[in-house]
This record gives structure tokens, sequence and C-alpha cells, in this order.
């Protein structure tokens, strides 16, 4: 994203739109901080610009990861999906990916709000390859990996940021405290945050067996999460 | 803040389809909009698709008019009695498509019985890890984290935490030009309002 300073009245209205604080006001007119914009969109969505000074350009690659991991409306190329990551929990009412001992564990690197290097998401998914993860095939991360067994991303996009990218996969239960071991140790490294999520299958007294690895591990999780109703149909059982 | 609980009052529906499964074919975008229109009569305080945006940045004609087969609709209550509503008709009208509550677990449990439908999985939010301290106060964090994508600007929020304590906006006006970022439509208004007036004591 760039700004025209020739039509820039430097009114700086823009300047608190934007998430990261990549808008800045220079001498002549507002400027973007290139290194630190992610090409989200959000500064152009929201017209707050009285002169339309803003300049959208698509970027070659390795730029480009930017807007697809950033822009909500985006579409990752591969799965015309909008968004960072696959569809995990969201559809397993047809998919059954999770439960009965396989693990849904995704960490989002760069959530809530902060943005992240792949150099970041590169610590986080050798960590969670270390723990036995098996990566998401379908997710715009795994298919920037040049080795999925160690979770090595590709030295291209090393340098971009982004909003946040979703390491993510499944784990057996039995590999999930190591897993979570190694993931809590990788946050300790990172220039970075990420939020951490857990999937799983309610047994018929409404238990959730992953809740007893992760009290042992010492995961305080919140009161409030993502609940899949089981409309689907053919219902994965 | 006044130890306001708003968290009760922030159930988020969400539904798609999946992929390359038997129901990834050309009704899903027709379903998903058949989704949206069911959500329209139980008093959402949001709508909207990750292809378009939410109710509070473009009209509801171009949400429902731009609704196609790998759209992900949302439809925001702030009580369970409106979403059980909501989620009992998506049931009854047997689409067939994943339909997904975000919400406190009592909360989501309590629509699922009312709607007559089942928790078929759940997922748990483990924390933030890492440098904590590169994120904003707690109370500004309740505003950016409304929107999964990181759209929320935190100097959008503290601007219009501002304006209201100085009676230059109204603390509705503020919630609804906040958000307006969240394009994909998950955003709770009547939340946001709630929080703007326990912070600045209003």
């Amino acid at each position: 994203m760039k700004i025209d300073c020739e039509k820039c009245v430097k009114c700086g209205s823009c300047v608190k739109y934007c998430p990261l604080g990549a808008i800045k006001l220079d001498e002549d007119c507002a400027v973007i901080d290139q290194a630190r914009c992610v090409d989200c969109g959000d500064c152009i969505r929201t017209e707050t610009c009285p002169v339309d000074a803003f300049i959208y350009e698509a970027q070659p690659f390795p730029r480009s990861v930017r807007e697809a991991f950033s822009n909500p409306l985006a579409e990752h190329k591969e799965t015309r999906v909008p968004g960072r990551g696959t569809e995990e929990m969201k559809t397993n009412d047809i998919r059954g990916l999770f439960g009965k001992g396989i693990i849904g564990m995704a960490c989002e690197v760069g959530r809530p709000g902060v943005s992240c290097s792949f150099k970041d998401v590169d610590i986080v998914t050798r960590a969670l390859a270390e723990g036995g993860m098996e990566f998401a095939e379908e997710n715009p991360v795994t298919k920037n990996m040049v080795n999925k067994k160690t979770g090595e991303m590709s030295k291209d996009i090393m340098n971009e940021r982004v909003m946040s990218a979703i390491c993510e996969g499944t784990v057996p239960i039995e590999k999930l405290a190591n897993c979570i071991k190694l993931a809590t140790e990788a946050a300790k490294k990172i220039d970075s945050v990420y939020s951490l999520e857990f999937i799983d299958r309610p047994e018929a007294d409404r238990s959730v067996p992953m809740q007893k690895v992760l009290d042992e591990a010492g995961i305080k999780y919140y009161r409030n999460g993502k609940f899949n109703l089981g409309l689907a149909r053919p219902l994965a059982q | 803040m006044k130890g306001v609980n708003t968290l009760d009052g922030d159930l988020v529906f969400l539904s798609m389809s999946a992929k390359g499964y038997a129901n990834d074919n050309p009704e899903a975008g027709p379903k998903m909009k058949k989704t949206l229109e069911i959500a329209k009569k139980h008093n959402p305080v949001n709508l909207g698709d990750m292809k378009t945006g939410n109710i509070l940045a473009v009209s509801e004609e171009q949400i429902m008019n731009n609704v196609v087969d790998t759209s992900i609709v949302h439809a925001v209550f702030n009580n369970v009695a409106d979403a059980a509503a909501f989620a009992k008709e998506v049931r009854e009208a047997e689409l067939g498509i994943s339909l997904v509550i975000s919400a406190p677990f009592d909360k989501a449990w309590e629509v699922a019985d009312k709607s007559g439908c089942m928790g078929h999985t759940i997922e748990f939010s483990g924390g933030i890890w890492g440098k904590t301290e590169y994120l904003p106060t707690p109370e500004i964090n309740d505003f950016t984290t409304m929107c999964g994508h990181g759209m929320i600007s935190r100097y959008l929020v503290e601007w219009v935490l501002d304006r209201v304590k100085k009676d230059k906006m109204t603390a509705k006006d503020g919630a609804v030009e906040i958000g307006k970022q969240c394009c994909c439509g998950i955003y709770n208004p009547d939340r946001a309002e709630k929080l703007i007036k326990a912070i600045v004591g209003k």
C-alpha cells in the first residue's frame, strides 16, 4: 500500500485506522512504513481519505504473501477460501478430522493484532513438527514450508511480515503434552505473540478428553470458544 | 472498568461449506444466503460475509447479493433466546451445512439444547503466548479481539474513547465506527457500546 504524496492533504485522518500504526505524518504528506505495513487493506476499506490518496498495487512474490495472509477479503489461490487458515473445526461435522484421540492444535502467530515475520513462524512450526504435529495440507503456512517433517519455512518469504499466520494440524493425544511444552518454549524465542487453540470432540457426558492433558500442562483456556453444532450432512460420526 | 460482563451477550455464528465434500456443490451459496435470511428474522446485532463485509460498513443488499459457494457468512446475537431461535430455524431448514457458534461454553450448550442441535466439536482458546508486552491494555484488547483478523486498530479505539469522553461522539456511534474495520461481520456493536460506556463511565 502506498500514499500519493501529490494528492495527500496531510489531514492525518488515516493514521488512527492502521491497526499496526504504520502510517505517519511526514513533513510533506502521510507516509506508510513499508517494512511494517502488511498490505491488509484496512486503510482503503475504511474510506477515510478525503482525496483518495491511497494507492493499491498487487505486489510480486515474495511481498505478495503479505496481502494473502493479512487481507481478510483476499483469497488464497489454492483454496479459494478467504482468511488465513483452513476450515479446521468449522466443518468437522462433515470432515471428521478431529476427535477420538486426534487433537486439532493451532498457533496463530501474530494474533491478536501484533503481526509477525515468517522468522517467527519458522520458530513455531519447527517446534510443532518436533512435537509430532501433522500439518494441515490445505493451510497456507503448510504450503509455504519446504519440509513438512521439520516445519522449515521457505527462505524466500522469511523477511515478509503478515498480520498473522496460522500454524495448524493434528496431534495424537498421547503426544499433545510434549507438543504443548515445545510450543510454549518456542513462544519465548519469537518477537511476536501467538494465540493457542485446541480442538476435540465432547463425549456423551459433555466432558472433553483433551481437557485433562491441557489441565496437566497448565494451559488456562478461556471460558468462551468455538462450538460446532453438528448440522452438516452427512454427519461425521 | 466497572466489571461489566459483556461476553455473555456475544454469541457469534458462522457458516461455511466443506470444500471437496458432499455439500461442496453449487447449492452452497444459496444455502448460506438462506442462513443469513433466517438470521435477519431473529434480531441480529451484526451480519456479514467474509467476501463482502458487514452491515456496519456495506449494505445488507450488497452482502446478500454477493454470497457465493466459498463464502463464510456470520451473524451475531446479544442473547441466548434469539441465538437459539436462529439455530433452531436453521436446523429445521435442513440445509446440511456446518453451523458454528463462538460464545461462552455454558451459553453455547444452552443454545444447542434449546435449538435441538448437538455439540459436535469444541475448540478451546489456550491463551496468548510470547511477547505479550506488545499487546494493548486489556480494556483496548476487548475491542480489538472482537475481530479475529486483527483489523480493528487500537489507535482508533483510543480515539473513539477520547471522543466519547469529551462528548463529541455517542457510545453507539463510536461502537459502529470501530466495527466498520471488522469486514467479516463477527464484531458485536452492542457489546462494544457497553464496553465504551463502562470505560468512560457513562
